[in-house]
């Protein structure tokens, strides 16, 4: 069995965002397969680290078609969010495959660490950092179920915010593990994305490696832009490209709960609304989490019979750096009061749509 | 003999007009909603009330019981739909959008009376 990176390696995370009913492009097979299981394939084949299929709950892309849960009609073809990460040779050895199978959607490079408890995390320059664990569904940690451990032990160290996003089918240290009807699925992967600060983040990695056998986690640079409704910082204003002319991107995190709400409307519901009818934006993905956490809220979840949803929610938008500035003004609306927003650099983006094909998948260069 | 081949023709009717309604509502329901983009379920609401108004139109006009059968239970029948209807309510509810919950149920009726009243009305004066 592959053990992936064993020390603290530069790695690459893969994202692909696109229609769950959407088929592989090819020329040779008559009726081709699924996308979404394809690329879980391809991550198999090449035995990744980790990856995980997210099932989104609403969206849109570049052509502005609004796909949501709240209708019957809109929901047969929901957005997913395939997220991969391993070492930089890896992940650039299948970046052209996945661009190649993918008609329409986006896929995205962010530069990312695989971290381990012995690591030595250097605490940046005051900006915050995302963690994002990944455990399977039914893994247990000290008793408690793995996802409920993690998200209790940042919730102690006092992160911003935290969200548990169930996955469908994925990849864990080279094995490939799917979810399946009649099956307990203990070993499908599950995200587990957080937001503290670069010390926070150490501390919790040391106690998640102490506590866990063998624990797949990520640290990526963001930058916390907003808190409950507290304004820290707008997001940078980088440069169209960097200065070997390659592009550059921003993607914003709005971390908020099925339970706040901006004029009588879940802050998510309206966020996509105003974003698809500002014209202003290329897509969003929103994704609904199982369980989490927020400022002084202690972790909590659904319950089997309630009247009203309370679990987290991330809506996920990728755009170039001056639409963000745009786009961050009708998310600074909606978020008056509640919700955690944060804005990171994207260096490479690919966007299909059918024969056209936008963007590169070499990485830009551009330090902030 | 000859009862036999009719009743077969009558159900394979039945399948058909109720294949197209479903199809029709599905069309219609998308196209709205697309527009609309808002929370309330404004395309389950227009299939539901032009069912209602085309409904009480058919209704009126004395059919045969076959025609009847066809348009009327298997066309329209398929093509409105009670189900979805509860179902997007339920959800608006569950996201706390209580008054788009309530407001869907009270303007679905209202509407739903108000246009298959319209079709009885439009079916009298043919």
């Amino acid at each position: 069995m592959d053990r992936g990176p064993t020390v603290n390696q530069p790695c690459l995370k893969l994202t692909t965002y696109f229609g769950e009913r959407q088929r592989v492009v090819t020329d040779h097979v008559r009726r081709p397969g699924f996308l979404a299981d394809a690329m879980l394939d391809l991550f198999d084949t090449r035995e990744l680290a980790t990856s995980v299929m997210l099932r989104g709950i609403a969206g849109f892309g570049p052509r502005h078609i609004l796909r949501t849960d709240e209708s019957l009609s809109l929901s047969e073809d929901p957005p997913v969010a395939i997220a991969a990460v391993d070492v930089e040779s890896k992940i650039s050895g299948l970046v052209d495959d996945v661009v190649a199978m993918t008609g329409h959607g986006l896929v995205t490079l962010e530069r990312a660490r695989l971290v381990r408890g012995d690591d030595v995390l250097d605490v940046g320059n005051g900006d915050a950092s995302k963690l994002t664990v990944y455990v399977g569904r039914q893994e247990r940690i000290g008793g408690l179920p793995a996802y409920r451990a993690v998200c209790d032990l940042l919730y102690r160290q006092g992160f911003s915010g935290g969200a548990v996003i169930l996955g469908v089918d994925g990849t864990a240290h080279g094995e490939r593990y799917r979810a399946q009807f009649f099956s307990r699925n203990v070993n499908v992967p599950l995200m587990i994305i957080s937001i503290g600060t670069a010390a926070q983040v150490s501390a919790a990695v040391a106690e998640l490696s102490a506590a866990a056998p063998n624990p797949l986690m990520t640290v990526e640079r963001v930058r916390l832009c907003k808190r409950g409704g507290e304004l820290f910082a707008r997001p940078h204003r980088l440069p169209d490209t960097d200065d070997q002319g390659r592009p550059l991107w921003q993607k914003l995190m709005v971390h908020t709960s099925e339970a706040t709400g901006h004029g009588g409307v879940p802050i998510h519901r309206a966020l996509v609304y105003r974003l698809l009818d500002s014209g202003m934006a290329r897509g969003a993905t929103v994704l609904r989490g199982i369980w989490g956490f927020h400022g002084d809220h202690k972790p909590h979840g659904d319950k089997l019979f309630q009247l009203t949803r309370r679990v987290p929610v991330v809506t996920i938008i990728i755009d170039t750096p001056e639409w963000i500035a745009r786009t961050f003004d009708i998310v600074h609306e909606l978020t008056a009061e509640h919700g955690v927003v944060t804005c990171e650099m994207v260096p490479a983006v690919v966007t299909r749509a059918g024969p056209d094909r936008h963007g590169d998948t070499e990485l830009a260069r551009h330090d902030y | 003999m000859r009862g036999k081949a009719a009743l077969m023709l009558v159900w394979g009717g039945v399948l058909l007009a109720g294949g197209a309604g479903a199809v029709l509502r599905f069309v219609v329901d998308r196209t709205v909603a697309r527009r609309a983009a808002r929370s309330f379920p404004f395309g389950t609401l227009t299939v539901n009330v032009s069912g209602a108004a085309l409904l009480g139109l058919l209704g009126s006009l004395a059919l045969n019981r076959h025609a009847a059968l066809l348009a009327d239970t298997a066309f329209i029948g398929s093509y409105t739909t009670f189900s979805t209807w509860m179902l997007e309510t339920q959800r608006l509810g569950e996201e706390r959008q209580v008054l788009d919950a309530v407001a869907n149920v009270v303007a679905s009726i209202v509407l739903g009376l108000a246009a298959a009243l319209l079709g009885q009305w439009i079916a009298g004066r043919l």
